[in-house]
């Protein structure tokens, strides 16, 4: 086989590789100019107005120094676990009353809102004015837990013989407790298991019991 | 299989890993900002403060814009990568007093890939503001 041949297939396989990773285009998306402007009112107050406006949207508003008035708040994305909304609300003591700036920043698109709309419910709930619902956080799909009836995650144990277990993964992996591998697929509330051939067992209404084909389990939750 | 197909598959391999391999090893993208300074220019027009936000902002990123108008309110972005969109923002805001003006900076940046973080950027927007106020 030539060189050039065998650069190629590597070439090809770096394309495919890096074709399977779909990333999304990722930008920084900021938004300023709301400002609000109150005759009355000292720096104190705008602060207080500042912080809880940010918490409504954005956990644990700080201020960047005791007295400055210039708070600032991020939201912690759970699938990326990094932040990716992120907005400031500075206050600034005028002769009579105060100044207020607010400025928003998201990471999109793995923020599911854009950073207008965040400012402008921020300072919205700041000075009032409607507030429109932005689109939730995306969260991490938690691992099923308790009895659930729509699968078989858990240990279940057998009700003829304590000292076997087997424990159900999410992927519809078994094991039992001597290391011994399987399947399952729930549709409704029949349980196919292949485990030393195929077994049809039906799961109770309350999610605990499966039985039939000589298996007697139940599930510890 | 033959000499050449095992080197064929071999190849193939190879081209995989090198590219599965550098995906992984790629940190997740963090969104930084930053409240950057807050100062008050004495014996200085709000004009002056725009003047200087808008050459600083085209210093540092590019395309600085005024939003609305007059309303000392400028924002600039990063140029945009090939791989993304503009990782890097900014906004600087001049508010006039009487005769002097007050002028924050606040700073956004997407790390990685933006090699400055947001209070690195809002240094520098800061000193390429000052340079252009003198």
């Amino acid at each position: 086989m030539n060189v050039k041949r065998g650069l190629w297939l590597i070439a090809v396989a770096i394309f495919l590789g890096l074709l399977s990773h779909t990333a999304a285009i990722a930008s920084v998306d900021l938004s300023a100019g709301i400002r609000y402007v109150s005759d009355t009112g000292s720096l104190s107050d705008c602060s207080a107005k500042a912080r809880a406006a940010l918490e409504t949207y954005l956990p644990g508003a700080s201020e960047s120094s005791p007295g400055s008035g210039e708070w600032f708040a991020s939201g912690q994305n759970l699938l990326t676990g990094a932040p990716s909304s992120a907005a400031t609300v500075r206050c600034y003591p005028l002769a009579k009353g105060y100044m207020v700036t607010f400025v928003c920043a998201v990471q999109l698109p793995t923020n599911p809102y854009g950073a207008y709309p965040l400012c402008l419910d921020i300072a919205h709930k700041f000075y009032g004015g409607a507030i429109t619902p932005l689109a939730a956080m995306p969260t991490a799909t938690p691992m099923p837990s308790g009895c659930a009836t729509t699968n078989l995650v858990g240990t279940w144990v057998s009700d003829n013989d304590p000292k076997l277990s087997f424990t159900m993964e999410l992927n519809g992996d078994l094991t039992d407790s001597e290391g011994v591998s399987g399947n399952w697929i729930i549709d409704g509330s029949t349980v196919t298991l292949t485990y030393y051939g195929n077994h049809t067992l039906k799961l109770s209404p309350d999610g605990k019991r499966l039985s039939g084909a000589g298996y007697n389990l139940t599930r510890k939750c | 299989m033959t000499r050449i197909s095992r080197c064929r598959v071999t190849l193939l391999a190879v081209g995989l890993i090198a590219a599965f391999g550098s995906l992984a090893t790629r940190a997740p993208a963090a969104l930084d900002m930053n409240v950057g300074v807050s100062k008050v220019v004495q014996n200085q027009p709000v004009s002056a403060c725009d003047s200087s936000a808008k050459t600083a902002l085209n210093a540092v990123l590019q395309n600085a814009v005024e939003l609305g108008g007059d309303t000392g309110e400028w924002i600039a972005f990063g140029a945009p990568d090939s791989a993304n969109g503009s990782t890097a923002a900014a906004a600087i805001n001049c508010y006039p007093l009487g005769g002097a003006y007050v002028v924050t900076f606040t700073c956004a940046a997407q790390v990685p890939p933006s090699a400055d973080s947001a209070a690195a950027l809002c240094t520098k927007l800061s000193a390429a503001f000052d340079s252009g106020a003198r």
